[in-house]
């Protein structure tokens, strides 16, 4: 288990370094942020001063420099816009995402959980196909337009929760539930197609053998090995989730890192996308890692076989 | 599994109390919510070109002078008096017994802080190219300024309005870092908290020397999304909303709950045409082409219909607004048997293939359909336009800038607030300008003329002679003057602002 550990860990830093140069890249190739930054009407004199100012007359290669040896001691420069550390900027939105990506899981495992197994057992049976309706509606409906319906029926026809913002557990609400629908159709499939399998294994045959309860059976036997794989992909689709929260951060006016992070690659805010782009992706990275070790812990054979 | 639930169940309860709601005592009577698609990036208006930044800092920062919104005229604020000594001086009279924020009374070195602060090229002040055109600042006592300019600045005063006076105290010894966050100004309103991308929330200045605003507090809510906007304003959650867009108006006014207040902005749009060619030869360069696309678009027809009303034709791209715009010079009427004829001369009897290039409606609402509508026009003249959409603005500016946008593309200027042909003529049509697609010495020189006197007359018939020019010369396809349209909830008394600048001084409660 230790050696599995450290070749994640080491697998883990290539990839934060690699997005980093690649984020690098991009944006340097996207456009020249003083065109951006500057009054349309300022002049060549101006635009000239800017660039020197921000270093951006230097070669690529000097600035990636620059930049890496400051950002692994945790100084991913000052934001061009807001003249305050990038750091404390990103680092001040996370939680709010953080919340919303945590609070839309649980959501999407609430429906899907239940409803899967539910549909697993009833196998073509008519809630078996209202699950699956449920889902192509869910997989179908873009987050944007689930978000602007439910803003439109609770806060503008029924009154009873506020259209956006952030703070109270009532805003939690829809954006939460908003974000859940659009995980928890795969989820349920994955939970479905599961323990469908599990059930027809010979386990499960003994388990039923031995006049253990049926509910045991599920709860014990089949669901606990049916987790197995909708662990693993909800590890994959927490990056999906994190994609998830731009929209529906800007739906519900929640003031997070993936507004955040959009708003300034609009801006070319380069230290602030550098720095939120090298924290979601060890956000993520280490999510995956987690998940690795958590199915590495549910299921021996991984771990010894790695 | 259940126990992986319970955990997330007690995570989330252990979480929520950490992004407990504002604890503020302020009732909903008292408080007025401002929305904003995005959030300002820096409470140092000088350091930004948000305009956003401007607004907000018009309610927190006061400046030398104002504009009066009835007369359209600039008058004193923070300065009770101006007045030129010379060609290259002006003598500006503070007013006496106002005090910043922080207590410390404002004074002419104030003043001159604050200049010299977005003078200093050092500085990286976004500002500094608006007020160049002052070498030095020199305090003659406490409330008595002078201004040294390099050469006749016509657009000094219409500038006071532009940079926010700060306190010398605080540019000294706080700095330039701390005041990105911590705006202390002498207006009508302070900033009691702002938190990033969410909120600011304002309170009432009770030392403020001017009148008192009506509400105790505002709060301003950042909101990207237009639909949420509009259905926070129909759900009562928010009181001013802008930009909305035309087909939502009827919704808003049919709600009982808000109505849509209209405004002619100082902005003005227009089809650049590369008559300089810019990124080389084109058939603009030629002068009957160019009067060709303005004789063959039906603009009234299109701000009727397709706009809803929503534009104020213009002659050539001087807005009726500014200072300076000649009424005597008619806009142009459609005529497609002129624009045959005139295509015909140019040796284009069988019509002509023309590249638009279309940008996406960041600024001018309803750009994509009267962009339809306006190469359908062209294209009854013998225009056969291949439309090019480009959907990033910010691709948009950069081609534009580096004068690769032609031979067609939509623009629309803002005048930066300045309400002067000046404001416009110099950057969108003097000969080798960042934004300026055209060049002609004798505009050229009229330009210079304007902006090297002092004597308003005299500017006057320049500009008269520049827009005649204009006009005959069709420079670019011109279209309108825009129209600004705001959304406010029932329960205020309020009017959209010609210049964009929301002042939550003067909003009031409506009577119940």
């Amino acid at each position: 288990m230790k050696g599995y550990a450290l070749r994640q860990l080491v697998q883990l830093a290539v990839v934060v370094v690699g997005i980093s140069m690649l984020a690098f890249a991009i944006l340097h190739v996207i456009g020249d942020p003083v065109l951006l930054l500057l009054p349309q009407n300022a002049g060549r004199e101006e635009y000239e001063r800017y660039h020197k100012l921000l270093g951006l007359d230097r070669p690529l290669y000097v600035q990636y420099w620059k930049f890496a040896s400051q950002a692994v001691r945790g100084d991913f420069g000052k934001s061009w816009y807001t003249d305050t550390p990038a750091f404390g900027l990103v680092l001040q939105r996370m939680p709010p995402t953080i919340y919303l990506t945590l609070a839309g899981l649980g959501v999407a495992l609430l429906i899907a959980l239940p409803l899967g197994i539910l549909a697993a057992l009833k196998r073509h049976s008519a809630v078996d196909n209202f699950c699956t309706l449920i889902a192509v509606a869910g997989q179908a409906m873009p987050i944007f337009w689930l978000g602007i319906m439910l803003i439109i029926l609770f806060a503008v026809r029924l009154h009873v929760l506020p259209a956006s913002g952030y703070g109270t557990w009532q805003q939690f609400l829809m954006p939460a539930f908003t974000l859940g629908a659009f995980l928890a159709p795969l989820t349920m499939r994955l939970v479905r197609s599961g323990v469908i399998e599990v059930m027809n294994m010979e386990y499960i045959k003994t388990a039923r053998a031995k006049g253990v309860d049926e509910r045991m059976v599920v709860a014990k036997h089949a669901f606990r090995n049916a987790c197995i794989p909708v662990i693993t992909v909800l590890g994959i689709q927490f990056g999906q989730l994190l994609g998830g929260a731009i929209i529906t951060e800007t739906v519900f006016a929640w003031p997070g890192v993936a507004t955040l992070t959009v708003d300034s690659i609009r801006n070319q805010d380069f230290p602030v996308v550098q720095c939120a782009v090298v924290l979601l992706a060890l956000v993520i990275v280490v999510v995956n890692f987690a998940v690795d070790m958590v199915v590495g812990l549910i299921d021996p054979r991984i771990r010894v076989s790695a | 599994m259940i126990g992986m639930l319970s955990i997330l169940a007690v995570l989330l309860l252990t979480l929520s109390p950490g992004i407990a709601p504002d604890s503020t005592a302020q009732t909903k009577d008292d408080t007025l919510v401002y929305a904003l698609q995005s959030d300002i990036d820096t409470w140092d208006p000088p350091n930004s070109v948000l305009r956003e930044a401007i607004i907000l800092g018009y309610n927190v920062f006061d400046h030398l002078a104002v504009r009066d919104l009835k007369t359209r005229k600039v008058v004193p604020h923070l300065a009770t008096s101006w007045k030129a000594l010379d060609d290259t001086t002006w003598e500006v009279k503070l007013r006496q017994g106002v005090k910043f924020h922080d207590g410390s009374p404002f004074t002419a070195r104030d003043v001159k802080a604050s200049f010299d602060r977005v003078l200093d090229p050092t500085k990286k002040m976004t500002a500094r190219g608006n007020h160049a055109k002052i070498k030095s600042v020199e305090i003659v006592d406490d409330y008595t300024v002078r201004f040294h300019t390099d050469g006749p600045y016509p657009l000094f005063v219409e500038r006071l309005t532009a940079l926010v006076m700060a306190s010398d105290k605080v540019i000294r010894e706080k700095g330039h870092e701390w005041m990105q966050e911590h705006p202390i100004g002498t207006g009508p309103y302070k900033l009691l908290k702002w938190d990033r991308k969410q909120e600011h929330l304002l309170v009432r200045n009770d030392d403020y020397w001017g009148p008192k605003p009506a509400f105790k507090y505002v709060r301003i809510r950042i909101i990207p999304e237009q639909a949420t906007q509009i259905a926070e304003l129909l759900s009562g959650g928010v009181d001013i909303i802008k930009a909305v867009p035309p087909d939502q108006m009827d919704v808003i006014s049919k709600s009982g709950q808000a109505r849509v207040s209209v405004s002619p902005i100082l902005r003005t749009a227009m089809l650049q045409l590369d008559q300089a060619a810019r990124g080389g030869p084109n058939p603009f360069t030629d002068r009957r082409i160019r009067q060709a696309a303005n004789l063959s678009t039906d603009m009234d027809g299109i701000i009727k219909h397709v706009l809803n009303g929503l534009g104020d034709r213009t002659a050539t791209a001087i807005n009726p607004m500014a200072f300076g715009w000649d009424p005597s010079v008619k806009p142009y009427k459609q005529d497609i048997g002129d624009a045959k004829k005139l295509l015909a001369e140019a040796g284009y009897p069988n019509g002509i293939d023309i590249v638009f290039n279309e940008g996406p409606p960041v600024v001018e609402p309803g750009l994509r359909q009267t962009d339809e509508a306006i190469a359908a026009d062209l294209t009854k003249a013998g225009f056969r336009v291949k439309q090019n959409y480009i959907g990033d603005n910010t691709v948009v500016v950069a081609r534009i800038k580096e004068g690769k946008q032609g031979p067609m593309f939509d623009f629309s200027w803002g005048y930066y607030s300045v309400f002067d042909a000046d404001a416009i003529l110099y950057d969108i049509f003097k000969c080798g300008e960042t934004y300026s697609y055209y060049c002609n010495p004798a505009l050229d020189d009229l330009i210079i003329q304007g902006r090297s006197t002092l004597d308003q007359k005299k500017r006057t018939e320049v500009y008269a002679k520049a827009q005649r020019l204009l006009f005959d010369d069709a420079a670019y396809v011109y279209k309108w003057g825009l129209r600004g349209v705001w959304g406010l909830s029932n329960r205020i008394n309020y009017e959209a602002p010609p210049d964009e600048v929301d002042r939550m001084f003067l909003v009031t409660p409506r009577q119940k």
